[in-house]
């Protein structure tokens, strides 16, 4: 009986899917879901989660969040999510470039802690996607 | 009888108005459809996350959370979501005639210029005044909770409620009076949450094994209830957007309908005026060619 997996994150469902196993990037390294594996939450690091369906892979960039393993749902909960295949390196390197400059301005000058966080929000996902998609492919 | 001259002055004016309404009205449309449409989105995020959240509380009962513990409730801190502007209908004024019967004492939180000018004109205790766009972001809301949520540590407020505008159709907005912490009737609220959201996540039985955590359920524990109530506070902001539009669109149309009634009214007066002067010039000849 395969998996399903389903990354939520606050804009909608990223992916939802029948898949043979994942890899999540957990507080605790990479762990490896196979079916039947017992219940469990863990807390999920900005990093990227490996899909195998049928022996092709599916590369996805996430964000920090948590992830549930319950009968076989694997379900991930997520700032931000997004498949490596649709990560444009220009347009994220570009995004990163920006929200980093942003970032450094609004701390010299003492800018409000929520624009702050978004700012950093951006900037570590954007990480995250060039790491992953860096790596291979 | 106003002459003829007042009465075509006043269909330009009300013409002028009524473009200007069937504007506003269309604007208002689109922007209600978006808003509906993040209020949507939003929905299996806020499900598992509770889902997550009674997962751990369920298991892990030795851990103490300010957030999740009651405790004695002598002030209560609401939140109170308005919108900024008016010529909305009854919107803003059926959220304040809720805040007329809360009982004293109670520290008032606003977002929305109109709910701040009410507060602060009833001599009200208000703490804090907050904006937002009208693209509701995530890092928007993350103000207002870490305000209130600072609030309730230091036991200025024992509660953390919210008072919104409830979109239940395009025609009809009801205010809504939800309280988020002491989150001690849990259950109650995820019960809550369900039926709101009619669950959109993939079926899950019940899972007799024992669940693990990792690292630690407590370290799990700590990040959640802020995240819950942050979440939730975004949903009822989403809500009270696409609940103002839909009051906007629904006001301006009865304006615009209003003033193509009008229009024919005085079109009307504008005719019998206009006749009157016309049978009048012409008696008045015929009365000189008599003489």
């Amino acid at each position: 009986m395969p998996l399903t997996l389903e990354i939520v994150t606050p804009e909608g469902k990223a992916y939802t899917g029948e898949v043979d196993d994942v890899v999540l990037p957990t507080a605790n390294g990479e762990v490896d879901i196979l079916p039947g594996h017992q219940p469990m939450l863990t807390i999920i690091e900005p990093g990227e989660i490996q899909a195998t369906t049928g022996g092709s892979r599916e590369y996805l960039a996430v964000d920090k969040g948590f992830a549930r393993i319950q009968n076989d749902v694997v379900s991930v909960l997520s700032d931000g999510a997004i498949n490596v295949q649709e990560i444009d390196l220009n347009f994220v390197e570009d995004a990163r470039a920006r929200a980093e400059d942003a970032l450094a301005k609004a701390r010299a000058e003492g800018h409000d802690p929520a624009m702050i966080e978004q700012l950093e929000s951006v900037a570590r996902f954007a990480m995250t996607q060039l790491l992953v998609k860096s790596k291979k492919h | 009888m106003p002459s003829t001259k007042e009465i075509r002055g006043r269909i330009k004016a009300v013409k002028n108005t009524g473009q200007i309404t069937r504007a506003m009205q269309l604007v208002a449309a689109s922007k209600m459809k978006r808003a509906q449409d993040d209020a949507i989105s939003s929905r299996p995020y806020a499900m598992l996350l509770a889902e997550i959240l009674e997962s751990v509380a369920d298991q892990e009962t030795e851990f103490h959370h300010p957030l999740l513990e009651g405790r004695e409730i002598n002030k209560r801190g609401i939140l109170v979501i308005s919108s900024d502007k008016g010529l909305c209908g009854g919107l803003n004024a059926n959220l304040f005639k809720e805040i007329v019967k809360i009982k004293e004492p109670v520290a008032y939180v606003s977002i929305g210029r109109k709910a701040t000018q009410f507060l602060s004109r009833t001599h009200r205790d208000l703490r804090a005044d907050f904006s937002l766009s009208d693209k509701v972001a995530y890092h928007e809301i993350r103000g207002v909770v870490e305000f209130m949520l600072q609030l309730y540590y230091d036991g200025e407020i024992d509660t953390i409620e919210v008072l919104h505008s409830r979109f239940v159709n395009t025609l009809a907005q009801e205010p809504a009076l939800v309280r988020l912490a002491p989150m001690d009737q849990l259950r109650e609220q995820l019960d809550r949450l369900r039926k709101r959201e009619k669950l959109e996540l993939a079926e899950t039985s019940a899972d007799e094994r024992e669940f693990l955590f990792e690292p630690s359920a407590a370290k799990i524990l700590h990040e959640l209830p802020n995240l819950f109530i942050k979440e939730e506070i975004l949903h009822m902001a989403l809500e009270s957007k696409a609940s103002e539009h839909s009051a906007r669109m629904v006001a301006m149309k009865a304006a615009t309908d209003n003033s193509k009634n009008l229009v024919d009214d005085l079109t009307l007066d504008y005719n019998k005026a206009r006749q009157a002067a016309i049978t009048q010039e012409i008696v008045e000849i015929a009365a000189a060619a008599a003489q």
